[in-house]
């Protein structure tokens, strides 16, 4: 194994412990499914992995997708935060990086990323951060223990069912995604 | 399942005891996209056009073993009511539910729990020989990429579920 990296906002690069498939050797399909999960998908090591099994691929990305940049509902930078929460609370290095990079576009806030990198997901936050991180975190950690009282920071903070579950979709998405990434490969330093 | 738009069977809506015109289940039809492919993968996991590398029982086994460590009855009583269509007895299952290290399993079942286990709870600390165990119980790497999908999806169909569960009892 590489050497193990620390979370950080730059730009990671992701090594599959299993081999990807080679593009030359993609059937119509799974081209059709590499092109439709991600615009840099037909490089990525990780979806040319997971294109071996093509039709599970194809709905997991539109979920994906659906959920992290849906319109309307909960902002698209809560989602964010709820991905870094869980990737920072698994120890996903490469998905926080991802997404610790779209959530500092979206809303020009490093220093809370920064925060989070450095001390983790107990790190001081302004009230609705920490409200969204500490649903999302109470969810990966211990879904069975979830109980109403945990709901009630997101009514006070005016989210609706609606903006709940989305940030449920958010939270329970990375449970896969990290799973995915930490079990399959490993992350690793940008070489170029 | 999708006829003209419309969404017929919603596996998380029947689980959490939702009928398609209450409250909760119009939040969420308010995200068509996200109902109709959370189906669609637990379809493609669970009733592929080809069930190539691992068997149904394996599949179920699986999820039940991930239903089991997350302590989600609902779940739980789903995938149990799976295993019996195939043919699975009582027995059995509580056999996976409540799997020491200690039971003995064939190698392939063997190495399929503890990847289950490992995945389920503590991801972070996989490493390559954890992959290298299961090829060499026999499982191609297409296998363990749809081992792996089915291991992580129910990790969020359990959270999913959970949630959408807390919302149905507090409307």
């Amino acid at each position: 194994m590489a050497e193990k990296l620390n979370f950080t906002a730059d730009p990671v690069e992701w090594s599959a412990w299993l081999d990807p498939i080679a593009l030359e050797t993609a059937t119509p399909e799974q081209i059709a499914v590499l092109e439709e999960s991600t615009p840099t998908a037909k490089t990525s090591p990780y979806y040319l992995l997971l294109v071996r099994d093509v039709d599970v691929l194809r709905e997991r990305s539109r979920l994906y997708n659906a959920i992290m940049y849906g319109p309307r509902g909960l902002p698209r930078a809560d989602r964010e935060l709820a991905a870094v929460a869980v990737s920072r609370v698994n120890g996903c290095v490469y998905c926080a990086s991802v997404h610790i990079q779209r959530y500092i576009q979206l809303t020009k806030r490093p220093e809370i990323m920064q925060r989070l990198i450095d001390e983790g997901v107990d790190t001081e936050l302004p009230p609705r951060e920490r409200a969204i991180v500490d649903f999302a975190v109470k969810l990966t950690r211990t879904p069975p223990t979830l109980t109403a009282a945990d709901l009630k920071p997101l009514r006070q903070l005016g989210l609706t069912d609606q903006e709940i579950l989305d940030l449920t979709h958010a939270t329970a998405m990375f449970a896969w995604a990290n799973r995915l990434m930490q079990t399959l490969g490993e992350p690793v330093a940008v070489t170029h | 399942m999708a006829q003209d738009g419309v969404v017929t069977l919603d596996l998380m809506n029947q689980l959490a005891g939702l009928p398609p015109d209450s409250p909760l289940a119009s939040v969420r039809a308010l995200r068509p996209d996200v109902v109709r492919h959370t189906q669609g993968s637990y379809d493609k996991l669970f009733a592929p056009a080809e069930l190539s590398d691992l068997t149904a029982v394996e599949r179920g086994l699986v999820a039940l073993r991930v239903a089991a460590l997350n302590a989600n009855v609902t779940l739980l009583a789903h995938y149990r009511q799976q295993l019996a269509a195939l043919g699975i007895t009582e027995g059995q299952m509580t056999l996976f539910e409540q799997r020491e290290q200690s039971v003995t399993l064939d190698p392939r079942m063997t190495a399929m729990m503890r990847h289950v286990d490992l995945v389920t709870h503590t991801p972070g600390a996989a490493t390559p020989a954890d992959l290298t165990a299961l090829q060499a119980s026999g499982l191609s790497a297409t296998a363990i990429v749809t081992l792996s999908q089915l291991i992580a999806f129910l990790s969020f169909q359990v959270r999913t579920l959970a949630v959408l569960t807390l919302l149905a009892e507090e409307a």
